[in-house]
């Protein structure tokens, strides 16, 4: 286990032999959660918070005409987090599909996620020593990611807007 | 620390807390869900509706033009939560609330294949029974939400022929609202309950052709409006 | 003061428990997503509850209340932007956040409940996009809405109930509005909230080293050392259990890397 070091900094360690017992008993080299982490975490809030106000003000959040369930001219699109899996729903017609696709495929998707510790139980780590896991992850980048730019392609190609 | 102290639990405490469990678990949970699910109780198991079931007037038939369908707003009024009829009866001398709620629907009106009929040309004052008949029969009376995933369609003109599409994924429809290409798994909702009154206005209720998507698995019903 | 709150509390001690505890050095760039979350998350509270302030969940007032925060209160450009922007880097950032999880198998035994208690937020959190964006009662928000409500009606067996139950009745109208409203802004963040507690104290519970990006110095020591024995040996015995060596070892040090963390 790692050992708490008291007052936040570490003691010089005598040189150490290191064998396969004590490999992983300490990491390389450690920081106090305080200030190290925490000041690093800060600064990633910072930028957050400031690149919000920024936003804030260079893009308003937006809000459209009010809501009308007559509308024909209007043009419906999701969030862009949204995207490929709209997408994705072009790719299903008919009864059977679209209940497939848009449904039953991503509950699979979410009970699957829920197993994973399960489905990859290798005790290693390291992404290089477990390429299965590693190409399923990169896949279902991929695909999110293409979906994405195909969403927004028809978008932007829509007519009309 | 202080140690913990594990008594055995007699066959009496088993029941009491069987007891308080079921008690204070019934009253917890039924009425919550009755509460929480009552919209689903109401519709999906009792079969009403929040929409008014009167005849809603669309418009004059004689405004429905040849080759082209016209999109006609129609206000169905619902009664759902402040909307209620019976809650909006209460104190209406007050500044309380009175306001109606309807949900607004786009009609596409069109003749059967953009073809009006020989014997409803050029129709003024009261129409015979047979040309009432004719028109019901010869109207097409379509909802604009798309049958896929309830996007307001429109109608385009794409080389010269025109077809009703759905802007979200690429649902496309004939004039009847008949199913060409895309996603949608069927055409478009049709009102199939219409009445055309002597003096030429058509009046529809708020009802579709509900039809059983997979048997046993899914319907499909507009559910927006 | 400072030994009567210690006393009384002991909050002194559960304080340095907290704040010295080691992290790694190497990765903290990496596992500043997860802190990042969740000050993004603070941020949709502080400005949630603030923008209940004026916003009104009734289809004849919402759009106009927002209308009035975005042109009329201090401000209100600003809190109803903090609250859409950092809705919108939640997302990305939650997603970066699942990579980084993903590929450095942070998953794995014995964090599985951190991992579980991740998924079931980012739904909620997903679920929290989705039904706070037809409160605004406009275009884009209520045409979104439809096609979930839409997709929600295709579930086999239920697609109708699933439908009926988010209009709150057959058709969207006041009751839809209002139940978007409950939960967004009460049921979902009150689940919201035990989730990230359970989340952080696993966190804690299990510290954050579960990668061995964090040991690669010292892995690197051990396998030079190993190699240098190995060849040591090689030149004592001659070269027939060389290879056969080197499998064992390997097998070996993962096995006692995990029971490691048992």
């Amino acid at each position: 286990m790692v050992q708490n070091v008291a007052g936040g900094k570490a003691k010089p360690v005598e040189e150490e032999v290191i064998t396969e017992d004590n490999v992983f008993d300490k990491p390389d080299e450690t920081m106090g959660f305080f200030p190290g982490q925490v000041l690093k975490d800060g600064w990633v809030a910072l930028f957050l918070l400031i690149a919000c106000v920024v936003m804030s003000y260079a893009i308003p959040a937006p809000l459209s005409e009010p809501a009308n369930t007559a509308a024909v001219d209007y043009v419906p699109r999701p969030e862009w987090f949204f995207f490929f899996y709209e997408q994705m729903l072009m790719f299903f017609p008919g009864y059977t599909l679209i209940a497939f696709g848009a449904v039953v495929v991503p509950t699979v998707f979410i009970v699957l996620m829920f197993a994973v510790p399960w489905l990859d139980r290798e005790p290693v780590y390291s992404p290089l020593k477990r390429p299965f896991a590693v190409i399923v992850g990169v896949l279902i980048l991929i695909v999110v990611v293409l979906n994405m730019l195909l969403a927004v392609s028809r978008i932007i190609n829509f007519p009309e807007g | 620390m202080v140690e913990l102290q594990k008594d055995r639990i007699t066959r009496g405490d088993f029941l009491s807390f069987g007891f308080i469990g079921a008690v204070m678990g019934a009253i917890l949970t039924i009425p919550p869900a009755a509460f929480v699910l009552s919209p689903v109780i109401k519709t999906n198991v009792l079969g009403q509706s929040d929409v008014s079931q009167d005849w809603q007037m669309v418009g004059p038939i004689d405004d429905v033009p040849d080759g082209e369908p016209i999109v006609i707003e129609v206000d169905f009024p619902i009664d759902q939560i402040y909307g209620n009829n019976e809650v909006q009866e209460q104190f209406p001398d007050t500044q309380k609330s009175n306001e109606e709620f309807a949900v607004r629907s786009a009609i596409w009106l069109s003749w059967q294949d953009g073809q009006r009929p020989e014997e409803l040309q050029g129709i003024n004052g009261s129409l015979t029974q047979e040309q009432r008949q004719l028109a019901e029969e010869n109207l097409n009376i379509l909802s604009n939400i798309c049958a896929h995933l309830g996007c307001p369609v429109r109608w385009v003109i794409v080389e010269g022929e025109g077809e009703f599409l759905c802007p979200c994924h690429g649902g496309i429809y004939d004039i009847n609202g008949g199913y060409i290409g895309g996603p949608p798994p069927r055409g478009m909702f049709r009102y199939p309950v219409r009445e055309v009154r002597e003096d030429g206005n058509l009046y529809i209720r708020h009802e579709f052709d509900d039809e059983d998507g997979i048997p046993g698995l899914t319907t499909t019903r507009p559910h927006v409006v | 003061m400072v030994d009567w709150m210690e006393d009384r509390t002991g909050i002194v001690t559960q304080l340095e428990h907290f704040l010295y505890e080691p992290v790694p050095k190497r990765g903290a760039w990496l596992y500043t997503l997860g802190s990042a979350t969740l000050f993004l998350i603070v941020l949709q509270f502080l400005t949630g509850i603030l923008l209940l302030f004026y916003y009104v969940p009734t289809t004849d007032h919402a759009w106009n209340s927002v209308y009035y925060i975005m042109n009329e209160a201090y401000f209100g450009q600003l809190i109803r932007g903090i609250h859409y922007w950092s809705a919108n880097f939640l997302l990305a950032v939650i997603g970066l956040h699942m990579a980084r999880t993903f590929f450095s198998g942070s998953y794995k035994a014995p964090r599985e409940w951190n991992w579980i208690t991740g998924v079931i937020l980012l739904l909620l959190v997903i679920g929290l996009a989705f039904t706070g964006y037809l409160l605004r009662w406009d275009q884009d928000g209520f045409w979104a809405s439809v096609v979930g409500i839409k997709i929600g009606s295709y579930s086999p067996f239920i697609g109708g109930y699933v439908a009926n139950f988010l209009l709150g009745g057959d058709v969207a109208g006041p009751a839809t509005l209002a139940r978007f409203f409950a939960i967004h802004v009460w049921l979902l963040p009150a689940a919201l909230a035990p989730f990230i507690g359970i989340h952080l104290y696993l966190l804690r519970r299990h510290g954050e080293f579960g990668n061995q990006f964090e040991y690669t110095d010292r892995l690197a020591k051990l396998h030079e050392q190993q190699r240098l024995e190995e060849y040591a040996r090689y030149e004592l015995d001659g070269e027939e259990d060389g290879a056969e060596e080197d499998g064992r070892n390997g097998e070996d040090r993962e096995n006692g890397r995990y029971s490691d963390r048992e």
